[in-house]
């Protein structure tokens, strides 16, 4: 089934089309990266689907039901950009006040559930406006964990996290996957939605320009040798003569060969034209690069 | 159905009163209300009997700091500084409560999960009007201490008005700030985190109410005017809450 499902979505701000004939499929269980540049609309969806903006066209269903069913709202928790909690409360009273609106029962362990799961126990009693940018966040996505939530919806949750509070993150959103949480994430940060996605979805201009599982990300994303050596250029037009493909790259001057064995590349220019290769490697095209392509490809 | 909806209204409300209590701008306007009676009466009558040597103008009695009988406003110092100055100050603190909810980003929370407009509306008028009315009881209990302090008779027969008038008054006046409740409710959902908005919308709003205030609540209120506030004030904030509900419903939130 399918936890979120959207049909031509529209939404627009006066003559601004924020959002323009959105299609987009969430699987339940995935965790589904949402990408694209600034303003090509991922957060005004999120929030649409949220119901904090109103759409001016099309139809958004979480697991089958129109968005606005109160079953189904239940069974959301959102941090969408910061967490909305007040200042001058303490981190616990500002959760004290989202459980009591969630109408827990068990608040008091609940709120130790997810602040621990984030790794938060000690900051239980922190003014929330004395928090870090980084602890905000982690606190965001601990209220959106509360009260055991089977859609997340997080919109650039791993921003002002450090390394650890990145590492951290990815553990619990895919351990929540494999729960059967389903977690719709968008970030700017793709070698960190790269690791944990298992389905993408990369808009442009309000519109869906690709969706695709993680796996077909794989298969569209080649891998490659790349070297270095003095003469860049004859190696690589003999590389492409034998190997069909070879480019270099602009900014790190490597040359790349496609579809291609790193010591079979390197004899074969040693061997037959005397080229020392100084460094190689085997690569494989990111997320990243294959996105900014794209963008490349559609501005074309 | 009904036990959901019941159930969600007692932990909205008891979201708002957590908040209210632990919000210092409750206490500050609390403050206001009991302070504000104190000084004007003090300083009225100082500066009436010291500098102009005419009484006529300020106050002479206490319950003037209530009220007039008749329900008749004129342009004179104890009409334009009683009590009626609360609606006011109840306007601003309506603002201030539910414009930091938009401010903070805390509705996001809120109306992402279960929580419905109608019992968010529901929830703040109740938890406002029960704040309006401590605001009046201090103001009441405020004008009774200055009264004191500056040697003001408390005689009712004076201003024309009785024991049960004055209860009759209070009551209507308390309910009466309903009005005002939902007036600065439903601008602050215009407004939402622009509080510059809804605090200027409501206070001209109030403006333009100013002059009715008197006439509804009369310092020898009777059980008409009771009757009047006691069902109109609701009426009217059911009213303004089913276009604060529409206003949620049809514009964002964030």
């Amino acid at each position: 089934m399918n936890a979120i499902e959207i049909g031509n979505l529209t939404k627009t701000f006066g003559e601004k089309r924020a959002v323009d004939g959105l299609s987009m499929t969430v699987p339940e269980g995935a965790i589904y990266g949402f990408i694209g540049e600034n303003g090509s609309g991922k957060s005004t969806t999120e929030k649409l689907i949220c119901g904090l903006l109103q759409p001016s066209g099309g139809e958004i269903k979480l697991w089958g039901k129109d968005h606005k069913n109160q079953d189904v709202r239940a069974k959301i928790g959102v941090l969408i950009e910061a967490p909305g909690c007040f200042p001058n409360y303490t981190v616990w009273n500002n959760m004290k006040l989202q459980a009591a609106n969630l109408g827990l029962k068990n608040a008091n362990e609940e709120i130790r559930r997810v602040l621990h799961l984030v790794r938060m126990d000690g900051a239980a009693s922190n003014k929330f406006k004395n928090c870090s940018l980084g602890m905000k966040q982690r606190i965001g996505i601990a209220f959106a964990l509360l009260g055991n939530p089977q859609l997340l919806v997080l919109d650039e949750p791993i921003n002002g996290l450090d390394a650890d509070g990145m590492r951290i993150m990815r553990e619990i959103l895919t351990d929540l996957s494999k729960r059967g949480t389903t977690v719709l994430i968008s970030s700017h940060l793709l070698g960190e939605l790269e690791k944990i996605a298992t389905h993408y979805g990369i808009l442009r201009g309000g519109k869906m320009l690709k969706e695709m599982t993680a796996e077909e990300l794989n298969a569209d994303c080649p891998t490659y040798v790349a070297l270095k050596t003095d003469d860049a250029e004859t190696a690589r037009e003999v590389l492409e003569r034998a190997f069909g493909r070879a480019e270099i790259d602009g900014q790190t001057g490597e040359i790349r060969v496609y579809n291609a064995n790193a010591e079979e590349v390197a004899k074969y220019l040693y061997g037959n034209f005397g080229i020392a290769v100084s460094e190689i490697r085997t690569a494989k095209i990111s997320l990243e690069e294959y996105y900014i392509n794209l963008m490349g490809e559609g501005k074309k | 159905m009904k036990r959901d909806f019941i159930k969600r209204l007692k932990s909205m409300l008891k979201v708002d009163f957590m908040r209210m209590f632990t919000m210092p701008a409750v206490y500050i306007m609390f403050g206001v209300s009991l302070a504000l009676p104190v000084l004007i009466l003090v300083m009225t009558s100082f500066v009436g009997g010291e500098a102009t040597g005419e009484t006529a103008a300020t106050f002479t009695n206490v319950w003037q700091a209530i009220g007039s009988a008749g329900g008749a406003m004129s342009m004179d110092l104890t009409s334009m500084c009683n009590i009626n100055l609360l609606y006011f100050l109840v306007a601003i603190f309506v603002c201030l409560f539910v414009g930091e909810d938009f401010r903070s980003g805390y509705v996001k929370n809120l109306f992402t999960v279960r929580a419905q407009k109608t019992d968010y509306v529901l929830s703040k008028t109740i938890v406002l009007f029960v704040a309006a009315t401590g605001m009046f009881l201090l103001y009441f209990v405020g004008a009774m201490i200055g009264g004191g302090i500056a040697g003001l008779s408390f005689d009712l027969a004076e201003v024309g008005a009785s024991a049960g008038g004055i209860v009759a008054c209070m009551i209507s006046k308390i309910f009466f700030a309903l009005v005002f409740v939902s007036i600065a409710l439903t601008l602050s959902t215009v407004g939402k985190a622009k509080l510059w908005l809804s605090i200027l919308g409501s206070l001209a709003a109030g403006m333009l109410l100013f002059t009715m205030i008197p006439m509804m609540t009369p310092l020898n209120a009777g059980a008409f005017n009771v009757v009047l506030c006691v069902f109109g004030g609701p009426l009217f904030a059911a009213g303004l809450g089913a276009v604060s509900n529409v206003i949620l419903n049809k514009t964002g939130l964030v």
